[in-house]
């Protein structure tokens, strides 16, 4: 009896785990969407210093592709929504994950519990 | 001890871990700071290197070649700057605006550089005080902690219940009539308390008072409403706590026992309440150890000043403490409430005094008055003195209160306690405060009204006194004069 729950425990332990994991990556990723927002935020203010005059280059590879300004401040904006966007995909996501988690934790408690009167059954037997 | 000791341990580690937590986010806003510190300082030797650029056509300069070699070039094309603008954007522009960009850029920088030192400032203040946290778990600090002995909890817990929580051996008065009939014993032992005192009555006793408890249950609600009417502070607490004491002796309510529990339950939910929380206090605090220094603070009851209607127009005002009524009570419960008692009572220091004191003499033996407030004839009054400060002192509506609820619960035969109170209560209104000088003022002895019930010594009823209550009520009928005026009526008749 003891033993069935130890064993239901571990594997309840280790997609706890898993989902841990799930949750810390799907917030690196978020962070990283973060920093990428801040930067294109700068980029795009920036843009807006210069005048028509200038000329702005895109950097492809190893190449600098010539960009129209407008052009370059349109992508630029276009590009800070996709981000927004996906930050929010992510942070949905990430709730999701965290109520998972939590259910998991719930139910590990159980268990543990569960596992700790059978030890002390157990050890009131013995 | 050892479980205070263990927890002040875990305390102690806990707050270090806390400390030292605060600390890594310190340290974390340092080294971030220091990043935008260079970062910063690159800026400020760019904006340098840009205003001087544009100075000269071209330059002679050794040009990087390879991370090894250097080889001596030209720069040219001072004015034309290319820009990253980050995410992989490029712009060429004048040296200008460039400088504009940088301009820019720098202000980023000075705004996460603030963000960070506001954040730094944060938890350094945070580390600092769990290092007081700590310093206090280790008793090494000048605090002190007070402790508050916390006393009986059934002040507050008799003050909270509106509608009084049955003991659980006390069921509702019928049942344990009821049940009486039945068997003495097992009545005995379903209401505890009650049945024991129960357990003396005789059968006729007992529809007696069954037939005062319905009275009383109609009179109570008749009391609720009239409280709910009044607005009083102490009402509820008095009517609740009548109830309680009702229900808890499973007797007809005696002015004594209603009065004691609504006084001390008013007086005494302060305490108790303020233990409480004084002790939540404490526990929120750091747990010190025994080893802290420690003020021990015991919170006294204040004895409130009261103002009870023993009787139609009698005031009595006086403090009282709840310990003290109880103990006078079980003194009470335990002797039969003999006339001696009289002489000693005649200084009134607790309201249990009062109980004490005013005690109806039938049939040549004391019998405790139910309620004092409750006006007696006065020739039944053994402590008939009343005076004008007596009479004088009416604490409002929680008096108002009382009385209604003292009355209703005396006047359980006769249901006409309702009535009374309100008759009896604008008469006291008027009269000063004054502390209770052992004499009571009847202005104006209610004639049927007068609850016979309501004839108890000042002591808080006993057992025995609520079997003479009950025998009472049978034998004060007659007693009454024909017409049955309500207290109140007969209070606001004599107002008029």
């Amino acid at each position: 009896m003891a033993e069935a729950i130890q064993k239901k425990l571990k594997a309840e332990v280790e997609k706890y785990a898993q989902m841990q994991k799930d949750v810390s990556k799907s917030m690196s990723a978020r962070q990283k969407l973060e920093t990428q927002l801040a930067e294109n935020n700068i980029v795009k203010e920036e843009l807006d210093l210069l005048n028509s005059s200038n000329i702005v280059y895109k950097l492809i590879g190893p190449v600098l592709v010539k960009q129209d300004v407008d052009e370059a401040k349109a992508t630029v904006a276009k590009r800070l929504e996709y981000i927004n966007g996906e930050i929010q995909r992510y942070e949905s996501v990430l709730k999701e994950m965290e109520k998972k988690s939590e259910q998991h934790r719930e139910v590990l408690t159980s268990l543990q519990q569960e596992f700790q009167k059978a030890q002390g059954l157990a050890a009131g037997k013995v | 001890m050892a479980e205070k000791g263990q927890t002040n341990v875990e305390h102690v580690g806990g707050v270090v871990r806390l400390r030292e937590q605060h600390e890594k986010v310190v340290k974390d806003c340092e080294s971030r700071m220091q990043h935008w510190r260079k970062v910063s300082g690159d800026y400020e030797a760019l904006t340098d290197r840009l205003q001087t650029l544009p100075d000269q056509l071209s330059y002679d300069i050794m040009v990087p070649f390879g991370p090894l070699a250097f080889m001596p070039g030209k720069l040219v094309h001072t004015n034309e700057i290319t820009v990253l603008l980050g995410d992989n954007w490029f712009a060429k522009c004048s040296a200008k605006q460039a400088q504009k960009i940088v301009d820019h850029r720098m202000k980023y920088v000075k705004n996460e550089l603030d963000d960070l030192s506001k954040t730094m400032k944060n938890f350094e203040a945070r580390v600092g005080f769990a290092k007081d946290l700590e310093t206090i778990s280790a008793n090494k600090g000048d605090y002190v902690d007070i402790r508050e002995e916390v006393g009986n909890d059934d002040a507050a817990l008799t003050k909270g219940k509106q509608r009084i929580a049955h003991k659980p051996n006390s069921k509702p008065k019928l049942d344990v009539v009821w049940d009486l009939k039945e068997e003495d014993e097992e009545d005995e032992g379903e209401s505890g308390d009650g049945g024991s005192r129960k357990g003396v009555m005789t059968e006729e006793e007992l529809w007696a008072r069954l037939d005062e408890l319905e009275k009383l249950e109609e009179l109570q609600d008749e009391q609720d409403r009239l409280s709910d009417n009044a607005d009083m502070n102490g009402e509820d607490t008095s009517s609740s706590s009548s109830e309680e004491e009702k229900e808890a002796e499973a007797a007809p309510p005696v002015n004594g026992l209603s009065l004691k529990p609504s006084w001390s339950s008013v007086s005494d939910s302060k305490a108790p309440l303020s233990t409480d929380r004084k002790k939540d206090e404490d526990d929120d605090e750091e747990e010190e150890d025994n080893c802290l220094p420690t003020i021990f603070f015991s919170h006294t009851v204040e004895p409130k000043k009261v103002r009870i209607n023993t009787g139609k127009n009698t005031m009595l005002k006086f403090s009282e403490r709840k310990e003290q009524k109880e103990h006078s009570k079980r003194k009470k419960k335990n002797g039969h409430n003999n006339g001696h008692c009289h002489h000693e009572l005649h200084k009134i220091t607790t309201p249990a005094d009062i109980y004490r004191l005013f005690v109806d003499v039938k049939n040549g033996e004391p019998i405790p008055r139910k309620s004092i407030l409750k006006s007696r004839s006065r020739e039944n009054s053994v402590c008939s003195d009343t005076s004008e400060s007596s009479a004088a002192d009416f604490e409002e509506r929680r008096m108002i209160g009382r009385s209604f609820s003292h009355d209703e619960h005396s006047d359980t035969s006769d249901g006409i306690t309702e009535e009374d109170s309100p008759t009896t209560v604008p008469l006291q209104l008027p009269s000063r405060y004054e502390a209770f000088s052992g004499t009571v003022i009847e202005k104006d002895p209610m004639p049927s009204a007068v609850p016979h019930l309501t004839i108890s010594p000042p002591a808080l009823p006993t057992i025995l006194e609520r079997k003479q209550e009950e025998v009472a009520p049978d034998v004060s009928p007659p007693q009454q004069l024909p017409k049955r005026v309500s207290k109140f009526k007969a209070a606001r008749l004599q107002q008029k």
